[in-house]
């Protein structure tokens, strides 16, 4: 198991970005359990009006996607940690197809990845998952390609 | 029309500041990339790249709107699926990201979002396609 301490010495991401809470289970090379808490106290829901309906509250998709992605990002970056690869450059999203989204998240609810990785193939990482909350499945993901980015022009002046 | 002030539902941040309708169907969302957006001092502490997801963001709300606009009070539309999106340029601070937006409908309750997202340089920065799940709530649901 990884602690959100462990989590930040892999990922560059940090508060209130860094979307993974703690790695339950993880196989290098393979696949990954990562959880996510979801509470109202996130910026996400700043500024609500009081009368918004409970369907205003659901998690947003992109921060899903993002924690989801950075699910992911833990596996890729631990496997090549442990291998003693090197890893340099900008972590990013490269793409993604085939995510459908089949539930939703509220503030209480726990989202808990489960990604596998497909293929590494120099500075992309093939990857597909699921983030279920409960015994729900809210979303999968037929592919999604992470990048380390070499470009120089990305690196702090 | 004017980017709306008040947030009406859950997101990361105001993704849209000025939306131009370009013809039937078609809309162009502006957004300005800043670094003191919320969440973006996390991504990364030491340089600011706009997240990819903020992008689907950008396009997402930009459709919402048309939609809830376009459907009257109560209509909601939310995310069904992401069927692909490609991001092929960062956008840092000071670019501004225009998102051009084809909605098609497919049926009554879905709407297919296809948009292409250009920096100010012209650089296509994502090419994504969404569908969007649209149904009527009651406004004090």
């Amino acid at each position: 198991m990884l602690e959100h301490a462990d989590i930040k010495r892999i990922l560059p991401h940090r508060h209130p970005i860094l979307q993974v809470d703690r790695v339950l289970e993880l196989d290098p090379g393979n696949r990954i359990v990562a959880t996510k808490a979801v509470t109202g106290a996130e910026p996400c829901y700043v500024g609500l009006p009081a009368e918004a309906p409970a369907s205003a509250y659901a998690y947003p998709v992109s921060l899903l996607v993002e924690s989801l992605g950075q699910a992911g990002g833990i596996l890729w970056l631990h496997t090549a940690a442990q291998r003693a690869e090197p890893v340099t450059g900008t972590l990013i999203f490269g793409s993604a197809r085939d995510l459908t989204l089949t539930g939703h998240a509220y503030p209480g609810d726990v989202l808990r990845h489960v990604v596998h990785l497909e293929l590494v193939k120099g500075d992309n990482a093939f990857m597909r998952g699921e983030t279920w909350v409960g015994d729900t499945r809210i979303a999968t993901v037929g592919e999604i390609l992470a990048v380390l980015r070499q470009d120089t022009t990305l690196v702090p002046a | 029309m004017a980017a709306s002030t008040v947030r009406a539902f859950a997101a990361p941040l105001d993704a849209v500041d000025r939306i131009e309708d370009r013809a039937a169907g078609v809309i162009e969302a502006v957004k300005d990339i800043v670094a003191d957006d919320p969440y973006l001092g996390g991504h990364y502490p030491d340089f600011t790249i706009y997240p990819g997801v903020f992008t689907i963001e950008t396009v997402y709300q930009a459709a919402r709107r048309a939609i809830e606009e376009r459907g009257g009070p109560g209509t909601r539309a939310e995310i069904a699926a992401i069927a692909s999106v490609r991001f092929s340029a960062p956008l840092l601070p000071g670019d501004v990201l225009r998102a051009t937006c084809e909605l098609t409908d497919l049926d009554p309750s879905r709407v297919r979002v296809k948009a292409r997202c250009r920096r100010g340089d012209g650089r296509t920065s994502a090419q994504l396609t969404l569908e969007l799940l649209v149904h009527k709530e009651n406004a004090d649901a």
